[in-house]
This record gives structure tokens, sequence and C-alpha cells, in this order.
């Protein structure tokens, strides 16, 4: 029991920020139609500003937040308007070229990453790194004992806050409908006087800061070196299959149902399965679910 | 400022001619394979400068038979048909009677094979792989413990101190890992320690805390980990999120030993024992000279990698120096008869349990102690005395 219920903590904790991370890519999926293999790279970036930010002034990874975002965001914009537009109108033999030119891009960020900041590795050793809070302090007589890591709680905890101001943002302002409205329909939102071409560059950057935003909430649980962006690009791409490709909502129950998953793989089959489980849910997302978590949640509402 | 320091460069080699000791014609000529680019280029560079710190002394004193030594540095790149190569080149081309040198076990073995095809003298100085010197190689030396006795010390401190009956395994599935791992399942069912959990992960998890969960569940004594220094800095602080109380923590090497893992694992890095090779307050004749001048130089402590390059090009001076001639047959022959004592331990090349010319030797246990690297096994070369047991996670402040 006690095992479950730590696994679960630990599947819930590790979902919420797969979740942050797979919005990202979920956004610019949707909108833009491609896939942005440059993901896990826009967030090694993001770390290495909370990084630095650390180690020269002391900053704390979480407030890097509101210093790493703005960057991203920016970074995201020029990369769409001077490197993903201009490709977007070439005529070429390959139909997803602009994916290929992601793949690049993230190739070029870790590469800098590397000769700038060589290939060690990096930690912003936080002063609460190591405390949690555990039951057994709360209530004497409990009948096990169950831990919550403060880092990877504070971690959690903005990632949710991030994710609904995001919901807000999208669901309620202005632009945020015009970006929805460019993700479902893109002729009709142009009919509608939907600024299309502004919007996607919008979204680009949103997903570039949100990526940037994770990262910032990674590194006081993680650590960083230059070539981890490939993974964390894989994790976005399965979640955004999970989710049902350009779906926030989805995207959110991806990242969880991805992160229990795999600590609930690691406790009871072996934790060297981990990356296995991962395929699996992908693989069998394909087949039963192509339309990802979306189409659920779409049934259900129709059912309603 | 690009000119003035190619001048200074210039200069500086042109002054390091003129006062290099008594003017002798001869200079001895020796080029070493090393990973000096790619993925091992950390350690590839620090060997570099190790070799050059025991060639500036070596000539500051005289040098080899009199002979000015001079290092020449091939970047083998981590690849092992690059080292082969490099090899090749030296034996063939270059006539180099003696080889030496290169980081990775896969490096070393390609080596291995060419010089022991061409009877030219090979030193393996940190390729740890078991079977390099399994192959009945008549001419393939080693100098550092092969992998099945790399924890050797650990081991014994664990039978003697601590007297375990149970352990769980945690190791990283690599090639390193998983021989760390099962030499340890082996000797715990040698010394009756029942194994509880044998579990294996993928490098750069990012959440351990489900595999700690099951491991608490078992109440081992002893968790062993094989692991490198990020994930043993994330395991370190995840078993104290969860408050697993063992009686020893236990690192097999590699990433436990270096001072990145206190740095990022902090207070959860406490009493952590660790099995290594070599340390720089280790009482070998010239290790903590070696350790101080490497720092005066270039800002931090060398690891065991290190001492080892360091020592090496001393065995390769002892053996010249005693051989009958510059053959590569009498300097094996002077290799093999070589017993003599180095900054990074005792050097004697035998023939035993299966191994042709390895060097045997015992091996050292670090505990952090106050948040530094003490030695404390054997006791015969301890900086500290062991904490054994260790507190218990609630109690610790």
């Amino acid at each position: 029991m006690e095992s479950f219920l730590q696994t679960l903590i630990a599947g819930v904790l590790l979902g919420g920020l797969y979740a942050l991370i797979g919005i990202g890519m979920t956004l610019i999926m949707g909108v833009m139609k491609i896939i942005n293999l440059a993901h896990g790279e826009l967030m090694m970036v993001g770390m290495y500003i909370a990084f630095w930010m650390f180690t020269l002034f002391g900053i704390d990874p979480y407030l890097s937040v509101f210093i790493a975002s703005p960057i991203l965001f920016f970074l995201g914009i020029l990369i769409q308007r001077f490197l993903i537009n201009p490709v977007l109108k070439v005529d070429s033999i390959l139909p997803e070229n602009q994916v290929i030119l992601t793949v690049g891009i993230g190739m070029v960020l870790a590469n800098l990453a590397t000769i700038f900041f060589k290939s060690d590795y990096r930690a912003t050793p936080v002063s609460y790194g190591t405390s949690a809070w555990y039951l057994s302090d709360y209530w004497e007589s409990a009948p096990f004992d169950l831990s919550l890591s403060v880092p990877w709680t504070v971690s959690f905890v903005i990632a949710v806050a991030i994710t609904i101001a995001l919901w807000f943002f999208l669901s309620k302002t202005d632009s945020g409908k015009s970006i929805r409205a460019t993700a479902q329909d893109l002729d009709a939102a142009l009919l509608m006087g939907v600024n299309v071409k502004l919007m996607r560059v919008v979204t680009f950057g949103l997903g570039s800061a949100l990526v940037g935003a994770a990262g910032c909430l990674f590194i006081p649980i993680y650590y960083l070196f230059p070539s981890m962006g490939g993974q964390f690009t894989l994790i976005a791409f399965v979640i955004t299959i999970l989710g049902g490709l350009g779906s926030t909502n989805g995207a959110i129950f991806g990242g969880l149902i991805l992160g229990i998953f795999e600590s609930m793989t690691a406790t009871y089959v072996g934790m060297g399965w981990a990356p296995v489980g991962r395929f699996l849910i992908f693989v069998a997302a394909l087949i039963f679910l192509p339309g990802g978590m979306a189409s659920l949640l779409k049934k259900k509402r129709i059912g309603k | 400022m690009k000119r003035l320091s190619v001048m200074m460069f210039m200069l500086s080699i042109v002054c390091g001619a003129a006062f290099a000791g008594p003017a002798t014609a001869e200079t001895l000529e020796l080029g070493i394979p090393l990973p000096l680019t790619g993925a091992q280029a950390k350690f590839g560079e620090m060997e570099m400068r190790s070799y050059q710190i025991a060639m500036e002394e070596i000539n500051a004193k005289g040098g080899i038979k009199g002979m000015t030594v001079s290092l020449n540095f091939e970047d083998g790149q981590g690849k092992p048909e690059i080292s082969r190569a490099i090899a090749e080149k030296l034996i063939d081309v270059k006539k180099q009677p003696i080889i030496f040198g290169d980081y990775s076990s896969s490096c070393s073995k390609a080596i291995a094979a060419v010089a022991n095809e061409r009877k030219v003298p090979y030193l393996v100085v940190t390729g740890a792989d078991d079977a390099i010197t399994q192959q009945n190689y008549e001419y393939v030396f080693r100098m550092n413990p092969s992998n099945a006795y790399y924890a050797a010390g650990l081991g014994s401190f664990l039978s003697q101190v601590v007297k375990p009956t149970s352990i769980a395994i945690l190791y990283e599935s690599s090639d390193f890992g998983t021989s760390g791992a099962d030499e340890m399942e082996k000797y715990g069912e040698k010394i009756g320690m029942k194994v509880v959990v044998k579990e294996k992960y993928e490098k750069g998890a990012v959440d351990f805390k489900p595999i700690l969960t099951k491991v608490k569940a078992q109440k081992p004594d002893v968790i062993y980990m094989v692991s490198y220094v990020m994930d043993a800095s994330l395991l370190m602080k995840q078993i104290k999120e969860l408050r697993i109380e063992a009686k020893l923590f236990a690192g097999g090497a590699a990433g436990f030993a270096i001072p990145e893992f206190i740095n990022n694992a902090k207070d959860a890095a406490e009493y952590v024992v660790t099995a290594t090779l070599w340390s720089t307050q280790v009482n070998y004749p010239g290790a903590k000279e070696f350790a101080e001048k490497y720092k005066a130089k270039f800002g931090d402590y060398p690891s065991y990698h290190g001492a080892e390059a360091y020592s090496a090009l001393y065995i390769v001076k002892d053996a010249i120096e005693r051989s009958k001639s510059m053959d590569p047959a009498d300097i094996r022959a002077a290799m093999k008869a070589t017993k003599m004592m180095t900054a990074f331990g005792p050097i004697h090349f035998a023939d035993k349990d299966g191994y042709q010319n390895q060097n045997f030797m015992e091996t050292l246990v670090l505990q952090v102690i106050n948040g530094k690297h003490e030695t404390i096994w054997p006791e015969s070369t301890a900086s500290a005395k062991y904490v054994y047991p260790i507190p218990k996670w609630r109690d610790r402040k």
C-alpha cells in the first residue's frame, strides 16, 4: 500500500511536469501543423538561462521562470519568423521540410551549447534541494510513511498554475481565441479576419516560452547538459500523440498518464522497462486511439 | 591579443628548449594516444596534463637514460579504430619501442591487439575491462586493477565492519554498470549476503523514486549503486527524500568518488561510502605532491585517472632504464620485472587468477564525512576513522 501510494505521488508529480513540456509542442502542432523537433533543445536553452542566473546572480531557478520565458518567447518568434516561415513558402521535394528544419535547429542549439558551455553536467544546488514533507511528521500514528519532496511539489504547483493561466488565455482572451480558431480551421479563421500569420508567430513564441518555463521547473530536481534535449523532445512527442495532436486538454491528460504509467512500470516491472513502457503507450495510442485523449474528451461531451 | 599569445607560446618553447637541463643531443619522443575530443575528452585532458607534469619532473632530473623526454599526444577521439591506427603509426612508422596510454577499455583493447601482434610492449593505464589482460597477450601490461577487483576494498570493508545480510543493487544499464553489479552479486553470494533487489536503470532518468520505493519495502542492509555522477546525486537525494534507512549506502566508484557528487547531492551525500582506486590524500609517496602540483596549475584536484597517467610515465621510465637496450623485447623483459612504488601505489605485474601481466593492488574506500571525501579503508592508508553505524535520516539535522 505504501509502495503504491508513494509511486502514485511520484507519477502525478512527474506527469504534471511532463504535461507542461507536452503542451508547448501540442500548441505549435495545433496551429502550425508541424512537429517542432527542437522542443527539447529549447527547454535546454531555458535551463541554461536558469542555471546562469543562479550561478552568476544567485537568482532562484523558480524566479527564472519570469526571465527565461520572455527570452524563449522572443527566441521562438525569431525562429518562426526568419527560419520556419521562409521554408513554409518554398516548394520542395520533401513535403515536411519544416520538420526537418526543426531537427536542424535543435542540432545547432545543442552544438552551440556544447561550444559555449562545454559538455559538463551542470546543476543548481539549491538549499531546499533535498527537503521533503513527511506524513509521519504530521500524523504520528500513521500506518505508513509517505514523503513529498519540496522542489518536486513546488515545480508541480507552478506547472499547474502556468497550465491554468494558459487555459484562461486560450479560452477567455481575444488573442487566445484567435489562436484556437487558427488551430481549428485555418481558412475560416482567415475569412473571419484573424491575422493568421501573426497568430502563427505568437504561437511558436508561446510554445517556446512554455517549454522554457518547464526547463526552469526541471533544473532544481534534475540537471543539465547540452545534449539532453532529445530525451525531452521524445517525451513531448509521445504526449502530443497521446493527447491527440493539437489538443491542449488532451496534452494535460497525456502528460499525467505518461508520468503515472512510467512510475508504475518502474516500481512493478523494473526501471529498465520504463522507456519501453513509454513506447508501448505511444504505439497503443496510435493503433487504438488515433485521435488521442482529445477524441475521448470530445465523445463524452457529445454524450452529455 | 591572439598574436601576443602566439608569440608567448613561441617564446616559451624557445625558453623551454634553452633551459631543458643538461644539453643532450638526444630526445626520446613518445607518442600517447588519448581521447582529446569527443565525449571522453574531459578525462583525456586530465591525463594529458598529468603526463606533462611527470615529463617536466623527469626532464628536470635528467630525463630517461640521459635523453630528454618529449611527449606527443595523438587524439584518438575515444574511437577504437582511430586508436588502433595511432598505435600502428607509432609502432610501424615511428618505431616507438613501448606504447602506453589511451583511456577507455574499448580503445585499450584495440591497441593491445596491435601491440601484441607486433611484439611491442603496451602499458594499459586506465582501461578496466577484465578481458584486456586475460587473452594471453605476452606484451600487454596493465597498471590499474581490472573491474573485478575495483571494489575489492569495499568488499573487505563490508565483510569486516558492516557484516550485512542483505543488499540491494541498483546500476545503470551500460557495460560498466552491469559488470560492477554482477561482481557485487557474486561477492555477496560469497560472504552470505542476500541480494534482495537487483535493478538496472537507463542513464539520465529523472525520477528514481518508484524504484527506490521498491527497495525501501525490502529493507536491505546495504544499498549499492553503480552510477555516474549525476545519477548518483539524484539517487542519494531521493533516498533522503524517501527516508530509506539502510545500514550503509555504498557507491561503486565512478560517480560517487568525485567532488561534484558532494556539490550536487549536498547533505544527502553525507556518510556515503564508495570504492575508488586512488585519492588525493592517500599516503603513497608523491601522491599528495602530485595532487597539489596539479591543483596549483589547473585549479582543481585530479581524479585517479590523473594519478594513473602521472605514474605511467614513471613506470615506463623505470622499465627503459632497467632494459638492456631499446629493443621492444628487452623492454618487455624489464616491464615484467617491474617492482616499484608510484604515486598511484605499488606496481608489480603478475600472472594470477587467469590474468597475465596484471597489477593487483589494494583498492581504497572513501566516505563522505563533513562534506569531504576521506579515505577510511584499508585502515593502514586511512585519513580518517570511518563513521559506522551511520545516523538515521530522521535524526540528522
